[in-house]
Formats: C-alpha cells, structure tokens, sequence
C-alpha cells in the first residue's frame, strides 16, 4: 500500500532565495531615488512605500527649515554628517546645488527639521543595504 | 506644525514604519513591531521629559 501525503516528495520545499538582477543597477538605483532599488527588483509596493516615508521625512525637514549638511573645515563629525544627508541621492544634490537650500539657523524648528532630513539620508542608506541583500539572495 | 509633541510623533511614525517595513514582511510581525518602536519612542520621549522636568532649562544659548 502506497503512503500518500506524507512522503518528502508531496510536501513544498523550500526554495532558496536566488540572486536576482544587476547588483550595481539595484545599489545606485536604491542610492539615486528613494525606493527605486525596491522597484527594480519587483518589490513595487515596498519601494513606494518607502520613497513616500523618505520624501515624506526630506519635505518636513525642509518646511522646518532644517540644515543639510555640509562639510566645516576643522570640524571632522560635519564628514560624516555630510556623507548620511547624501545618502538620500538625487534629492540632497538637487537641494544643494539646484535650490541652493542651506536651512535657516533661526527657524523655530531647525533642530527638528535638521533631525528630519539626517533621518531621510540614513533611511536611504539602509534602504541601499537592503537591496544588496534582496540582490544577493541573502533576504526575500 | 511646531508643537514639540507633534513633531514628536510624526518623527516616531515615519521612522517605525519604516524599520517595520524593513525587517518584518508577515502582517502579524508588522504590526507588533511597529507598536513596539513607536510606542517606545512616543512614550520614551514622554518618559524623558517628565524626568527633567525639575531642572531649570535657564536662559537660552547665544546664536554663535
């Protein structure tokens, strides 16, 4: 009599999560626009969702007239301050060198607004990493 | 749109969906997390400013 149901050949396996895409296409396109490394690797829902929260937290930082960093000469923590506020791609260049936007230091809410848009480059930062990882098989 | 609580929590909101985005993906485990991070980081902001509430905040920084 032939078991039914119950043999390891009936049931699903489990597929290894396979590599998938260009990883450089998937990191620089995660780097340049928010959420667009998601897009790319068929992850469209998440990636809109994430490009509203990252753009979302970029426009409150601005409307509280927060500060985008820019490196200070003799002031090093600026570095690395600078290089989290890049993080967030095209936007930061294009409020930097296309809007020429800099902060107001005598806004009420410049703490918070500078807060915001640091928030908005490291967001896009982990959002890179994790679409190294989608793209290396190492997550779903 | 400047009330310290507001902004408090709109902050709280967008980064607990975000890292409730990034690292769970069933709904259960989305929720559950996303009431940890922005409970703790709404009710630790509170629990913060209750404790210096005592302290003085004195006079304001000169603008250098």
């Amino acid at each position: 009599m032939a078991e039914s149901g119950s043999s390891p050949a009936a049931q699903p396996v489990p597929q290894a999560v396979r590599p998938q895409g260009n990883p450089v296409v998937a990191v620089l396109s995660a780097w340049l626009v928010p959420g667009l490394g998601h897009v790319y690797l068929k992850r469209h829902l998440r990636g809109l969702v994430f490009f509203v929260l990252v753009i979302a937290s970029l426009l409150i930082g601005c409307k509280l007239e927060g500060k985008l960093y820019t490196r200070v000469p003799g002031e090093p923590l600026t570095i690395l301050a600078t290089l989290g506020s890049m993080g967030m791609g095209v936007p930061y260049f294009l409020l930097r060198y296309g809007l020429h936007y800099q902060g107001n230091v005598m806004g009420a809410g410049f703490e918070y607004g500078t807060a915001f848009l640091l928030t908005a480059g490291l967001m896009n930062l982990l959002l890179v990493l994790d679409a190294w990882d989608i793209v290396r098989g190492k997550k779903e | 749109m400047l009330s310290h609580f507001l902004l408090m929590v709109v902050y709280a909101l967008i980064v607990s969906l975000f890292f409730t985005l990034l690292w769970r993906r069933e709904r259960k485990e989305q929720v559950k997390l996303f009431l940890q991070i922005f409970l703790g980081m709404v009710g630790g902001g509170l629990l913060v400013a209750w404790l210096m509430y005592p302290f003085p905040s004195g006079p304001p920084a000169p603008i250098p």
